[in-house]
């Protein structure tokens, strides 16, 4: 270390002065000594003598030489380093003598033995402590390594491009001279180790999490540092931004190939990730049957997350009430729980058994609050199970609906359920049979758990694809009004009896409109969120209807195809109601940014009032 | 229950694929993988830039790594950027491995949606 290096320097050269120092003193005593042996003085023996001398002056006898030598020996002390013990009895002569001097005269009176004035004489100490240097150095994690031979590290590379033995033996030793001589440059990496760190689990994980970091980072488009004092001659498409234009399409090489979008969601906590499940892959076997990939809108390339599970997921949804969670329900009937922190397997699977589902779950639904919520899904053998999410050994209650509508049996095969808003005893389910029946969880006064049998809404001529209750979100309430869609080519817009006042007699409950732009199976209605008159739909055609009611009844206000014309499966409106998610029966997911219209005006809730009216009285 | 290797293989031939899409992303001009000493694993580019830039970045990112944790003992350097007049670089660091990215800003497409 150079520092401690420099230090020793310092201290070496101290010490060398200190040694000349006393050196030059050295020289200077004996050559002091030695004129004082001139004037017949002996060196080793001269304090005592001078000393003697003293007494004896004080008696009697004073040699005059011996104050001349005093003389000279008073001068030169005074120069000499005050340290020296010897310098300091002379000093003390010195004034001694100098008494004794004065005193000469009457030394004659030997009885009277002069007392020497004693001057006590102050003597600064200098004691000085050896500064301390605090010398503070700061290490860096990496350690150096010493450039070995660089020939033992050539070995057999006779390969392309990512070897480049043969160069850094040219470009390390200027490279080692250019920043700070202190890290050597590092050895470079054979062909086998880097194979062998290419392929371990940790760099595969680094590289994972890292990749997708710096993707993340390029995708952004903003560029922070535009100076907009420069004239830019780019022009910039603004009017694409008002209308309902594609954002993006979401597929991968690996993962959606071959399959198709069973189901489609986003989350409630990060309003950029939206998940997508896919079903199976008939072209490989060696694939997971069942995949859900959670998308991120900033990460347009790749998944963020790969999920997988050993059949098919048919409906799949971000936990509401868990950050981290993703349910999905699959073709055997199993509910599965994965993990975002967990791997791509699921943490959580129901059983196999007869206690929970043994048909496809087409249907699923979180309903309750924060610290009570149930999950409840419906399978197509008309079994309604309802679960706790940390316990999927069996469910919590199992519920089956049966209806004598068919003559055979009495099941329903029910493929859509919904609840609508705030409502969690109650509910409604589209069947394979085209008809749709409210059912209830429990036995209440006045009706019993299961379907209510005396309310039917038979309009559909073929099975419900969708059922998609108003959602709460203005200041008057639609929450009775609900949408479906079937593969008779028909929307149909429903007003819910109320389940407060169950009816006595069977009745017959009739739309309240019916929609029938379409050329194709719908396969999908929601309503949007934020705007009270709008809902979308999407057909086998592969096109994409948004309906607003408050400007049109018959028609869609604007319907678009997507690409490829192959069917739309589902649909997905974000938490804002400015997007949607569409998934193709070709394993793409679109995202569609809806623009203004997308956005409720203030009269919007009030003149759909008086459109459903319109409607009733029609 | 649970699968060596996590059910979804990574392997070599994913970091070969992701890096290929990366570098192709508009601006990129090269990715290199280095470890903490600053021997390199894998890049994209020449081997004299590649070099020069195995060196002096991860130099670099010690010396950040340094500075975050003189400043709180706890912490450390995730994500370093630097931003110059004509290029972008961007390092990711873990405990092993670093991933330097090197883009040109200026290419990159304007408008956010």
């Amino acid at each position: 270390m150079l520092p401690a290096d420099r230090r020793k320097e310092e201290l070496e050269k101290k010490r060398a002065k200190l040694a000349e120092l006393r050196a030059a003193k050295e020289a200077r005593k004996s050559a002091l000594d030695a004129s004082r042996r001139d004037s017949s003085a002996t060196d080793s023996t001269s304090e005592r003598r001078d000393l003697d001398d003293l007494v004896s002056s004080l008696v009697g006898d004073r040699p005059v030489s011996r104050n001349r030598s005093r003389d000279e020996l008073g001068t030169p002390s005074s120069v000499s380093s005050p340290l020296d013990p010897h310098v300091l009895r002379e000093a003390l002569r010195a004034p001694a003598s100098e008494t004794a001097r004065t005193e000469k005269t009457p030394a004659d009176t030997p009885a009277e033995k002069p007392r020497p004035t004693l001057v006590s004489a102050d003597f600064v100490f200098f004691d000085v402590p050896p500064r301390e240097k605090v010398m503070y150095t700061k290490e860096i994690q990496t350690e150096t390594i010493d450039f070995p031979n660089a020939d033992a590290v050539e070995g057999p590379d006779s390969r392309s491009s990512p070897n480049r033995d043969a160069e850094p033996l040219a470009a390390e030793p200027p490279a080692a001279k250019t920043p700070e001589p202190e890290t050597p440059p590092p050895e470079p990496l054979t062909e086998a180790e880097r194979k062998s760190i290419l392929s371990s689990e940790t760099f595969l994980n680094f590289f994972d999490y890292s990749s997708k970091l710096v993707e993340r980072a390029l995708n952004e488009p903003y560029d922070f540092m535009t100076d907009y004092a420069v004239n830019d001659d780019r022009i910039i498409d603004d009017s694409a931004g008002k209308n309902v234009h594609r954002v993006c399409s979401f597929s991968d090489e690996r993962w959606t190939r071959n399959r198709s979008v069973a189901d489609c969601g986003w989350s409630q906590k990060h309003p950029e990730l939206l998940l997508a499940a896919y079903s199976k892959n008939h072209a490989s076997v060696t694939d997971a049957d069942g995949v859900v990939l959670i998308w991120n809108l900033h990460l347009r390339e790749r998944p963020e997350y790969i999920f997988q599970s050993q059949s098919d997921v048919t409906v799949a949804a971000f936990s509401d009430f868990h950050q981290n969670l993703v349910i999905g329900g699959t073709y055997s009937g199993q509910i599965l729980i994965w993990d975002m922190r967990a791997k791509s397997r699921p943490v959580l699977q129901s059983p196999l058994s007869a206690a929970g589902h043994t048909h496809p779950v087409y249907s699923m639904r979180i309903i309750g609050t924060q610290n009570a919520h149930n999950l409840l899904t419906a399978s197509t053998d008309g079994l309604v199970c309802s679960w706790q999410l940390d316990m999927l050994a069996h469910p919590q209650e199992a519920l089956d609906l049966v209806h004598p509508s068919n003559l055979k049996s009495d099941g329903i095969s029910v493929t859509t359920m919904a609840f609508p808003y705030n409502e969690t005893t109650t509910f409604w389910v589209g069947t394979e049979e085209g008809s749709i029946y409210q059912a209830n969880r429990y036995d209440r006064a006045g009706s019993k758990a299961g379907i209510n049998g005396l309310d039917t809404y038979n309009a559909h001529y073929g099975m419900v694809t969708g059922l998609d209750f108003h959602p709460l979100s203005g200041p008057a309430d639609f929450s009775d009004l609900f949408l479906t869609s079937s593969v008779d080519w028909t929307v149909k817009l429903w007003r819910a009896k109320s389940a407060s006042k169950p009816s006595m007699v069977q009745q017959a409950i009739t739309p309240l409109c019916s929609f029938e732009d379409a050329d194709d199976y719908v396969y999908d209605v929601k309503w949007s969120p934020t705007h009270p008159s709008m809902f979308a739909s999407v057909d086998g055609s592969g096109r994409f209807d948004i309906y607003d009611l408050n400007s049109e009844i018959e028609v869609p206000t604007v319907s678009l195809t997507t690409g490829t014309g192959r069917a739309l499966n589902k649909l997905a409106w974000d938490k804002e109601g400015r997007r949607t998610a569409l998934g193709s029966s070709d394993g793409l997911l679109y995202i569609y940014d809806l623009g203004e219209i997308s956005q409720p005006r203030s009269d919007e809730w009030t003149t759909f009032q008086r459109t459903l009216a319109e409607l009733e009285s029609r | 229950m649970s699968l060596q290797k996590d059910g979804v293989q990574k392997d070599y031939a994913d970091v070969e694929a992701t890096l290929t899409r990366i570098t192709s992303h508009t601006g990129v001009q090269g990715i290199v993988i280095a470890t903490h000493e600053g021997s390199v694993i894998r890049s994209t580019l020449d081997n004299i830039q590649t070099q020069q830039i195995s060196t002096l970045v991860t130099q670099l990112a010690a010396r950040g790594k340094s500075v975050v944790r003189d400043l709180d003992p706890e912490d450390d350097l995730t994500f370093l950027r630097i931003r110059s007049k004509k290029n972008e670089i961007m390092v990711a660091e873990t405990k092993q491995y670093l991933l330097i990215t090197i883009q040109n800003p200026n290419e990159l497409q304007k408008g956010w949606i």
